[in-house]
């Protein structure tokens, strides 16, 4: 299966970096040389980690038969916990942008399956880490620092799921 | 009647802010554009850090135009250490700019104004309606993309360019493999102009001072000067000697001004009318054809001006692509000393100047950044006071729309300076 793990967020907005930084963890946890049993199927994984991904979403899930992202979300959850958003959930969940140039998941996906009816044969998962703090400059907050080992694990039983 | 228009958020505009126009007895008596975020953090940001960190942090500035942020930054620090970089260097980076402006301008041509103009709610209705224009969008933006992997390692933020040139040259194949879509790219745009100028265009009317970077031989993006079309012509060192910015009350923004403290447009409108004659013969065949007079006076018909640019940038881009060949070193090895000095390069959203100091270890002392947008905030402020009377019998719904258009029209990316922004009306009797 060609699955897809995508970090995205900015690194300069505090805990909006908290995809792109699960999403390295992850990859410094679990290289694929230290997953035998894996290996093949790990060959059949990209990984990618983008800042403000928008409609290159639409890219990136061209060809790809399940997909994990990876994100920051603002949640009324207390910052640092995770949420899994599955295939279904994904369409409905809609974040705070309404930016033609910072495009939403779910709106970017919207529009992708409006114009390529492909896309929904593509399982889309989402991770969310909540956030506490997105200020231009800040670090990430200690609740996400905490929560990103547990971060790595969910991406890690997510892909398993799959092979 | 006294009315007041509260806009507390624009919808489909990069940003945190929002518009507030104050009506009584049929005139606007007030008009704020308001930014929360602090738009010299940045600034302050790059303090201290060692110059070949500044393009890095400076394409974060903007997930759009992160190309012209860095580069900018870069000429101001070659600038500063006296280096000129090779001709091979210079192609490569102007490469760089057709990628962003392909992708920026198919974005907001399709995903932003045009759904305003056809009254649709955004792209994802005009996508249900005329989905091969979307989708047409979408490749149009999505070759800028691969142009800008090819060269910066990756679409958005770039990771390849340094004070000097480029960490390494970009392997030759990949982007030679991308002639067919650029010459694909280039028809689209040709189509695209043909398309712009069917749209239906609100009327205004408006006598800008138009100012931009100007280069007698090429289309100005990088180097030059900044001129105006009141006959103003400046190195772009002296960039601060006709051009101020003041702090107003409602804005956390700096608002740019003349030095005579007059209002100048930046961006398409303004490249388009002061260097049309530089355009690509593609691009000028483009816009004949458009039937579109110049001087452009509609903010709305910047749509059109994009269009022709994006001809502009596919025609040059193959061309670039075409001769580009490697030759001689990447980047240029740098004899650190303390020094100031100023760039300013085209960012598709206008002029944005960068001035640094930096100390002899190479450290940055100070920074200055003037983003597009904060130049033109007074200019959308002054046209939404010319638009306000007509908005007074309006509904509510509707006046929020129109001026949103118009904001959305200049595609000010507010989060050069800041983030969201939400929407909101209010009337007081």
């Amino acid at each position: 299966m060609k699955i897809l793990v995508v970090g995205t967020g900015q690194s300069l907005r505090g805990d909006d970096a908290a995809g792109l930084e699960a999403v390295r963890q992850w990859q410094a946890t679990f290289p694929p040389s230290r997953c035998c049993a894996q290996t093949v199927g790990r060959r059949e994984i990209r990984v990618e980690t983008v800042e403000l991904i928008g409609l290159g979403l639409l890219d990136l899930l061209a060809g790809a038969e399940a997909a994990i992202l990876v994100d920051a979300v603002h949640s009324s959850a207390p910052p640092g916990t995770l949420l899994r958003l599955g295939p279904h959930e994904v369409s409905a969940f809609r974040p705070d942008s309404q930016s033609a140039h910072g495009w939403g998941v779910a709106e970017t996906l919207k529009l992708g399956r409006s114009l390529d009816p492909t896309l929904n044969d593509c399982r889309i998962t989402l991770i969310g880490i909540a956030g506490r703090e997105f200020g231009l400059g800040a670090v990430l907050s200690r609740e996400v620092q905490g929560a990103l080992a547990r971060a790595v694990e969910m991406i890690e039983a997510e892909v398993h799921s799959l092979l | 009647m006294n009315k007041s228009i509260e806009v507390t958020a624009l919808a489909r505009v990069e940003g945190e802010g929002g518009l507030y126009i104050g009506i009584k007895d049929g005139q606007a008596t007030e008009i704020r554009l308001d930014i929360y975020e602090p738009p010299r953090f940045f600034e302050g940001f790059l303090v201290g850090r060692y110059l070949q960190e500044v393009p890095d942090i400076t394409a974060r500035i903007c997930g759009i135009c992160p190309v012209a942020y860095q580069m900018s930054s870069v000429y101001a620090l070659e600038s500063a250490l006296g280096v000129t970089v090779t001709p091979p260097v210079r192609a490569l980076r102007r490469l760089m700019y057709c990628a962003e402006y392909i992708e920026s301008h198919a974005m907001h041509i399709y995903l932003l104004q045009a759904p305003d103009l056809l009254g649709h709610e955004s792209a994802l209705s005009l996508a249900a309606v005329a989905p091969e224009v979307v989708k047409n969008a979408l490749r149009l933006k999505k070759i800028g993309n691969h142009i800008l992997s090819a060269i910066g390692g990756r679409s958005v933020h770039p990771v390849n360019v340094c004070v000097g040139g480029f960490y390494r040259w970009p392997d030759a194949p990949p982007l030679k493999a991308l002639l067919p879509d650029l010459e694909w790219g280039l028809e689209a745009a040709c189509e695209c102009v043909r398309w712009a100028a069917t749209l239906p265009y609100p009327e205004l009317d408006v006598d800008y001072e138009y100012v931009a970077l100007h280069h007698p031989e090429e289309y100005g993006v990088i180097e030059g000067e900044i001129w105006s079309s009141k006959g103003s012509q400046l190195p772009i060192a002296e960039y601060e000697r006709g051009y101020i910015e003041q702090h107003v009350k409602h804005s956390n923004a700096l608002h740019g001004l003349t030095a005579g403290r007059t209002l100048y447009l930046v961006g398409p409108i303004s490249r388009l009318n002061l260097n049309h004659k530089q355009l690509h013969p593609q691009a000028q065949e483009a816009l004949k054809e458009s039937g579109l007079r110049l001087p452009l006076r509609n903010p709305y018909k910047s749509l059109i001006a994009r269009a022709v640019e994006m001809v502009h940038f596919y025609a040059e881009a193959i061309q670039l692509v075409k001769t580009y060949k490697p030759e001689g070193a990447a980047h240029i090895e740098l004899k650190l000393k303390a020094g100031e000095g100023a760039g300013a390069t085209e960012a598709p959203r206008g002029l944005l100047y960068h001035r640094y100091q930096i100390d002899a270890q190479g450290r940055v002392r100070f920074a200055k950044i003037v983003p597009p947008t904060a130049q033109n905030l007074p200019r959308i402020e002054a046209d939404l006071f010319a638009l306000a009377p007509s908005l007074i019998p309006m509904p509510q719904e509707a006046a929020t729309l129109t001026a949103e258009h118009l904001v959305r029209a200049y595609d000010p990316c507010i989060s050069c300076a800041t983030h969201f922004l939400k929407l909101k009306i209010e009337e007081v009797k």
